[in-house]
């Protein structure tokens, strides 16, 4: 059931769910999608937790079944280093947005959150491409 | 007859072009995954809106991420046709990719039912049993989309 195939797909919508809501979460906080109101950014981010999450889970069981394939590539490593950087990105946003306990009414986030937010969705999109580079052409860079 | 315009297809000077260097294929990749993580981003968020995950007003940002999501996936298509010229065969006869096309349209007819039935919802702060509907099987046929396009390369002959 949990072979290598339902891994990797598994890992592709995990992948959608926290790439694609970093980006709208970021667009958020650079004033468009105002029809997200501020008490629902950080359980958006919630939302995009669960995806890394289950990225972490299945990327981790694929490291264990495919790991040596990976290692001597330098495109995964870039891949590694743009997942952590992102991650914790994702993390320190969530606690930041909620510690500011935000209300309908007011600005959420100041220029760091804004930032480190648009680092992060570049940086996704960065491990993404990193991803689906390590299947082609890892032999060029080891 | 079916069987001469893929032979077509997989000679054609387009499909000769995606195969002429190394390099095309894995760009083309690249950008697939990109827009599909901007169609499903602009997804879930109308989506968890129907589901009523929050419940308030949002009617422009809605319309502008239906947009969003239209365009990405143009992309998603105009990628997609270059993968089908560059491998034809791949695809052909391919589990996967059949189950992932019929998975296409029925969230297509989905997303159609909601602009001709139920767009009125996000200009209030309700939810309805066909918006729930409507919203959970979106996210499911999508997810499905993404699992099954994930899974060709592992069906192809």
């Amino acid at each position: 059931m949990l072979g290598f195939p339902t891994l990797i797909a598994l890992h592709s919508v995990g992948m959608a769910v926290v790439v694609g809501l970093s980006l709208m979460i970021t667009l958020r906080l650079h004033g468009i999608l105002t029809g997200i109101r501020p008490p629902q950014i950080p359980r958006l981010l919630t939302v995009a937790v669960w995806g890394f999450v289950l990225n972490l889970v299945t990327g981790l069981a694929i490291f264990v079944t495919r790991g040596s394939e990976y290692i001597g590539s330098a495109i995964f490593l870039i891949k590694m280093l743009l997942v952590i950087a992102s991650a914790a990105i994702l993390f320190w946003l969530r606690q930041r947005l909620k510690a500011e306990r935000p209300t309908a009414e007011m600005s959420v986030g100041d220029a760091l959150a804004r930032g480190l937010s648009l680092a992060a969705t570049v940086s996704w999109f960065g491990a993404v491409v990193a991803g689906r580079l390590i299947a082609y052409l890892s032999d060029l860079y080891r | 007859m079916i069987r001469d315009v893929l032979v077509w297809i997989s000679g054609s000077p387009l499909a000769d072009w995606v195969v002429s260097s190394r390099y095309i294929w894995p760009t083309l990749e690249s950008i697939h995954f990109v827009s599909l993580c901007v169609l499903f981003g602009s997804l879930l968020v109308i989506d968890l809106r129907l589901i009523g995950f929050y419940r308030e007003r949002c009617a422009p940002m809605v319309n502008l991420l239906i947009r969003l999501s239209l365009a990405a996936f143009a992309v998603n298509l105009a990628t997609g046709v270059l993968f089908f010229f560059g491998n034809t065969f791949k695809y052909v006869n391919n589990t996967a990719f059949e189950i992932k096309l019929v998975l296409i349209l029925v969230a297509g007819a989905n997303a159609l039912y909601y602009k001709l039935r139920l767009s009125h919802i996000v200009d209030s702060e309700e939810v309805s049993l066909s918006s729930v509907g409507v919203g959970a099987l979106s996210l499911l046929l999508w997810a499905g989309v993404i699992v099954c396009g994930r899974m060709i390369t592992f069906y192809a002959a």
